[in-house]
């Protein structure tokens, strides 16, 4: 099976963002960078399903030259070659901006299957797998927690709300955006490190003239931050205010 | 002339001494042939010199913790010794190059010989009952009839020489002296087969053990090296090791993992890998050589290779192991995620940094600056992200305060690597310390203070294989230095957790004792202690695992410290405080764990001393 | 005009279908409704009582089952047939599975888990956090937009409803039904042989805080009253009062539930590690120097044998 997985670079998970002077994107120059997590996951579902089935896994990344580090990373857990797209205005590019770039770049290899992570943990669109799915043309389905192949096609299990499973079956080529949590995330082994260094990237220039449909106008801070609230007062005091505030601050309870 | 008699006797000596060569030749060629991880050039020869003196000459480690045993064996040790000369004239005799036994000088030399010879007999007596009434648990479960026939010989001889006086001329003495001359020539010949090549090798591998415990030295990428994947991939210090083995089951007694039912015994990894290199197929894997769950029980405590009469480190065969295994994607599951967190987040919970920046700011930490601080206070992974362990920091930073020492935190931290170092994963390692270093460098850091002796050892340590240089010390050795001249009265139980890389790796046991009757408690030790402690079970990445086959080892310590009657435990480590808190936890018993720097932060408030100034 | 797509399953409407009913209401202008399936008559009464300028119904057996390819298909052609300026959704599994594709065949940007709209300089703004919720963002686009919100952004009780039931019609269906690349099967909940509580939504943990196995009863009591599975920290489970698929902890499960209740949890770290993913953390403990509550939303110091009764009436009351 010849399978793509898309993943994105994005700043660490426990960086402090701070706003430009624009307020329409970060400073990110401090910032330290690294493979999505969601995208993890796809990359491990990609890389057991090469090793069930055989074939090869192809990483495609779109941004900036700093990405190489993300698809070195890939490469080190046993991705086979790596695309990357390179280009500065990808790294804040709208989803659209960022499927047409990779489309462009993945079509003529004609995968087979191409896995996403579920979404980014910067902009977190949630849409650069099925954008894909749809320009390339490709059966696709979202929150996927199982993969099986079958003749012809495959069969994956959905997420749906609230404890439910969904069967779906769909012919290839297809695209699937992998649930986190699915699986147990290898870590890139020595060897895998030493390969990696061997193995190809493909750098591509993206197509001229690809229009951002969306913008970021303003950039701030939400009014509230993470602080402990303690409930105080007496017990029946206390359960009416917690409850309160899970229902309406929180909104977990329905 | 030489006679019939000589000729026989110069064939015999010829045969025996061919096969003797023959299998030295053999065991040498497979330590030359194997890697060189040997590293003497490290200015330590007069250290190690002394060392053979002391473990050698006195038998310093086989009298420790097993005294009756250790005399013995050192009277026949030196019985040997002594004996050499009188078995080299007896033979140039036989062989009819010279013949000196006629000699007073000779005569004077066998009559000095009897008390050895005694003391041999005495003591090969003791330690044969030993080995076949009691039969102890060290030396295995079968009974080992090499060693019994050994002891047959070694009386034989004895009793040959006694009767020496007794013989004179005759059919009878000639027998005797035959006797004795095939018994050494047998002797001979089952030496390099059997533990007692340790009469030869064992001052060469004491002498070439390396000068820190579990000494492992960095891989080196450039040159492809991955670990120990294969037998033959094993280096020649620890091929020397596999057959300088006494089977004497020091290690095997003194490991946390073997004492609580686990499979784990570091003396039969040692002669599994005898046995392998024997039988000659170098391209085995070590993984069928020993079953790699057994190499992920170990907790790297070290007490093995401490324990060790003839000079055996069994960390770099586990680590190399582990490494071999690591660097093919075999770690466990719950390392394997260790390493992600590390990776990601550069400690070993996966935490985001702005948790330890909240401690940093709500202990009103300074960021270390080298013109003005004294020390670079390093958190490490439980100062940055483990409560109990902050509490036990602010005690320290309380202390360090009152003393007039100035300290400093960096901005940011990642781990130092150690748990990275111990199970393996060798690239992580480098790359965290690496990356530690140059930040280190960048702030111009000299000195730096700890509380985790983990991170002592690494920083101190491991991080010299990269050059870096600075003082690294342990809480507890400077809160001692700057307490000195104050004396609090008091007589309160407790009991002292000596951690393993505190107390065995850098033999820091008399700092934590002197603080704590400096402030009024009184130490009831338990079983094990000072620089063998019975270690909590965190180390060598076994804080992760939280299955565990047999009984817990955390839980096993806790009960050596409960037995000793104190209601009160001191523990100097943030893991043992972790592991030793949940075995109580689920003893559910009324003991209390108090760090030493909050013991001593605790009595130096309550008697409102101050310290004489910064030392 | 605004357009909402609905969310209805065998005749049932999801919940968030208000809530988007709400934010398009709160944006300003007309709104219309749209409900796709198979007999959409009773959903589409329903959905008439709001105040809203009228609901299409979309009937059609290939869309009686949820597919990606019959809803983007047929709601391509719902939205070039309707022209409105912009098409709200809420932000549910459904919704993920095929907005983006229905977009792009629109031609149209697709502006994800909004929480809010504004209205600046004449243009309808919308606001969505970015890097993790640390930052929101204010999304200019040009022209017709989708766009999802978050469940719960919006409050579903904040629908205005109609003084007279709005008209309702029915719309072409434009399903290619021989085009459907999915062949879904019928949803189904996994039957509970093991316990999975890294799937739980809402969990409830006990600590030592509880002190015996029988006191665990209580605990249970509030896991019911919110419909959560209960947990437990090592303690617990070594000591045998709960199974060990029950032990949140650093190698053993890890969790990330919307809502966690620690209760008499201390917050070890080894603990700590395996619930630091839950949404919104809430520690009842004795002790007020407990770690647990570095790290919780919302922090109650007391006994708890007193609070959880308190939280079990006031969340049954």
């Amino acid at each position: 099976m010849k399978i793509a997985v898309c993943i994105k670079q994005v700043p660490t998970r426990d960086w402090q963002p701070r706003v430009n002077d624009q307020k329409t994107w970060v400073r990110d120059q401090d910032a330290g960078f690294e493979l999505n997590e969601p995208d993890a996951y796809a990359l491990e579902e990609g890389l057991r399903l090469k090793e069930q089935h055989g074939g090869e896994v192809v990483v495609c990344s779109a941004g900036p030259a700093r990405v190489a580090q993300a698809l070195r990373e890939a490469l080190a857990r046993g991705a086979d070659r790596a695309i990357h797209v390179m280009d500065d205005a990808l790294a804040t590019a709208d989803a659209f901006a960022v499927s047409e770039a990779l489309a462009a770049a993945m079509r003529e290899e004609q995968f087979d299957l191409v896995l996403t992570g579920l979404q980014s943990d910067d902009q977190g669109f949630a849409q650069t797998g099925p954008i894909l799915a749809e320009l390339l043309g490709f059966a696709s389905a979202t929150i996927i927690m199982h993969v099986d192949v079958q003749p012809g096609g495959l069969r994956v299990k959905r997420e749906l709300e609230g404890g439910w499973f969904q069967w779906v079956a769909l012919p290839l080529p297809a695209l699937l955006t992998v649930q986190s949590g699915i699986n147990q995330l290898r870590y890139a082994t020595l060897k895998g490190i030493m390969a990696a260094k061997k193995k190809e990237i493909r750098k591509v220039t993206p197509p001229a003239g690809v229009a951002l449909r969306q913008r970021i106008v303003n950039l701030y801070a939400p009014v509230k931050s993470k602080q402990t609230q303690m409930i105080g007062g007496s017990a029946g005091e206390a359960a009416k205010t917690l409850v309160a505030k899970l229902r309406d601050e929180a909104r977990v309870l329905s | 002339m030489p006679t019939a008699e000589t000729w026989i006797f110069r064939i015999l000596v010829l045969g025996f001494v061919a096969a003797f060569v023959a299998q030295v030749t053999t065991r040498a060629r497979l330590a030359m042939r194997a890697r060189n991880n040997i590293a003497i050039d490290d200015g330590e020869t007069g250290r190690r010199l002394l060392r053979v003196l002391t473990e050698v000459v006195f038998q310093s480690r086989t009298i420790r913790e097993r005294p009756l045993v250790g005399f013995a064996h050192l009277g026949v040790y030196w019985g040997f010794v002594a004996f050499a000369g009188y078995t080299a004239v007896q033979f140039l005799a036989g062989l009819g190059i010279v013949d000196l036994t006629g000699t007073s000088a000779f005569r004077i030399y066998a009559i000095a010989l009897v008390p050895f010879s005694l003391a041999v007999a005495v003591g090969m007596a003791g330690l044969m009952t030993r080995r076949v009434l009691v039969r102890p648990k060290a030396l295995g479960d079968t009974l080992s009839v090499e060693s019994v026939i050994i002891g047959g010989f070694i009386l034989t001889l004895m009793i040959t020489f006694l009767l020496e006086f007794r013989l004179d001329h005759g059919v009878a003495a000639r027998v005797n002296w035959w006797v004795h001359a095939i018994v050494i020539l047998s002797f001979m010949v089952l030496i390099p087969g059997s533990k007692h090549f340790h009469l030869v090798l064992s001052p060469l591998t004491i002498y070439l053990r390396s000068s820190e415990l579990g000494t492992v030295p960095n891989l080196d990428f450039e040159r492809d090296q991955v670990g120990l994947e294969a037998l033959k991939d094993v280096e020649r210090k620890q091929v020397l090791d596999a057959f300088t083995c006494v089977e004497c089951g020091r290690c095997q007694v003194n490991c946390p993992a073997n004492a609580t039912g686990k499979l784990l015994n570091p003396k039969r990894l040692v002669l599994q890998t005898e046995d392998a290199l024997l039988a000659g197929t170098l391209e085995t894997k070590l993984a069928d050589i020993f079953d790699p769950g057994i190499l992920w029980q170990c907790t790297t405590c070290g007490a093995c290779e401490a324990q060790c009469p003839v000079g055996i480190e069994h960390l770099p065969l586990i680590i190399g192991a582990r490494r071999g295994l690591v660097s093919n994607g075999e770690a466990p599951d719950a390392l394997g995620a260790v390493y992600n967190h590390l990776e990601r987040r550069g400690n070993i919970w996966g935490l985001g940094a702005d948790q330890r920046q909240k401690f940093v700011q709500a202990a009103g930490l300074e960021i270390f600056d080298a013109d003005r601080h004294d020390y670079l206070m390093w958190l490490g992974c439980a100062g940055a992200f483990e409560a109990d362990f902050q509490k036990a920091l602010r005690s320290l930073f309380g202390i360090l305060r009152s003393c007039g020492v100035t300290f400093g935190v960096l901005a940011k931290e990642r781990c130092t690597g150690d748990v990275a170092k111990r199970t393996g994963n060798e690239y992580q390692f480098q790359e965290l310390a690496r990356a530690n270093i140059e930040d280190f460098r960048a702030a111009r850091v000299t000195r730096i203070l700890t509380s985790c002796p983990h991170c002592l050892r690494t920083l101190g340590v491991d991080y010299q294989a990269f050059g870096f240089q600075a003082e690294v010390v342990h809480s507890s050795v400077l809160v001692d230095g700057l307490t000195r001249g104050m004396l609090v009265d008091g007589h309160e139980a407790v009991t002292l957790h000596d951690p393993c890389y505190l107390g065995r790796y850098a033999g820091v046991t008399a700092e934590p004792r002197d603080l704590l009757a400096r402030f009024g408690a009184q130490v009831r030790e338990p079983a094990r202690s000072g620089d063998n402690p019975f270690c909590c079970g965190a180390g060598g990445g076994l804080l992760f695992e939280e299955h565990e086959e047999g009984k817990r080892i955390s839980q096993e310590r806790f009960e050596q410290l409960q037995a000793t009657g104190a209601r009160t435990v001191v523990t100097a480590c943030p893991f043992c405080s972790i592991m030793l808190k949940g075995a109580q936890a689920s003893a559910n018993a009324p003991v209390e764990f108090v760090d030493l720097m909050t013991f001593v932060d605790g009595r130096m408030k309550r008697s409102g001393r101050q310290a004489e100034g910064v030392s | 005009m605004i357009l909402v797509i609905a969310e209805q399953q065998d005749g049932v409407l999801n919940r968030a279908t208000w809530e988007t009913i709400a934010a398009a209401q709160q944006a300003g202008g007309p709104v219309t409704v749209a409900v796709l399936g198979a007999d959409t008559a009773a959903a589409a009464a329903e959905l008439a009582a709001a105040d809203v300028a009228g609901v299409v119904r979309v009937d059609h057996e290939a869309l009686r089952v949820y597919t990606l390819d019959g809803f983007v298909g047929s709601l391509a052609a719902l939205v070039a047939a309707e022209q409105p300026a912009h098409v709200f959704l809420p932000h549910t599994y459904r919704t993920r599975d095929f907005a983006p594709a229905l977009a792009v065949r629109c031609g149209a940007p697709l502006v994800t888990d909004c929480v809010g709209t504004k209205a600046q300089d004449g243009q309808l703004l919308f606001v969505r956090p970015v890097f993790q919720g640390r930052l929101l963002a204010d999304v200019a686009v040009g022209g017709q937009a989708f766009v999802t919100f978050q469940i719960g952004a919006v409050r579903a009780d904040s629908v205005v409803r109609g003084a007279v039931p709005a008209p309702v019609r029915t719309a072409a269906a434009g399903v290619d039904a021989a085009g459907i690349r999915q062949q879904p099967e019928a949803p189904f909940r996994e039957a509970k042989q093991a316990v999975d509580l890294t799937q739980a939504e809402r969990i409830v943990a006990v600590g030592r805080g509880i002190k015996g196995q029988e006191q665990i009863a209580l605990a249970q009591q509030l896991a019911s009253a919110i419909d959560a599975e209960l947990g437990a920290s090592r303690p617990i489970c070594d000591a045998g009062w709960l199974p060990m698929d029950r032990q949140i902890g650093s190698s053993g499960q890890t969790v990330a539930p919307k809502v966690y209740i620690a209760l008499g949890i201390s917050g070890a770290i080894q603990h700590l590690v395996g619930m630091k993913g839950a949404r919104t953390i809430v520690a009842v403990n004795k002790d007020p120097e407990a770690p647990i509550f570095e790290i919780a939303d919302y922090g109650i110091v007391g006994d708890l044998f007193e609070i959880v009764p308190a939280l079990i009436k006031e969340l049954q009351g």
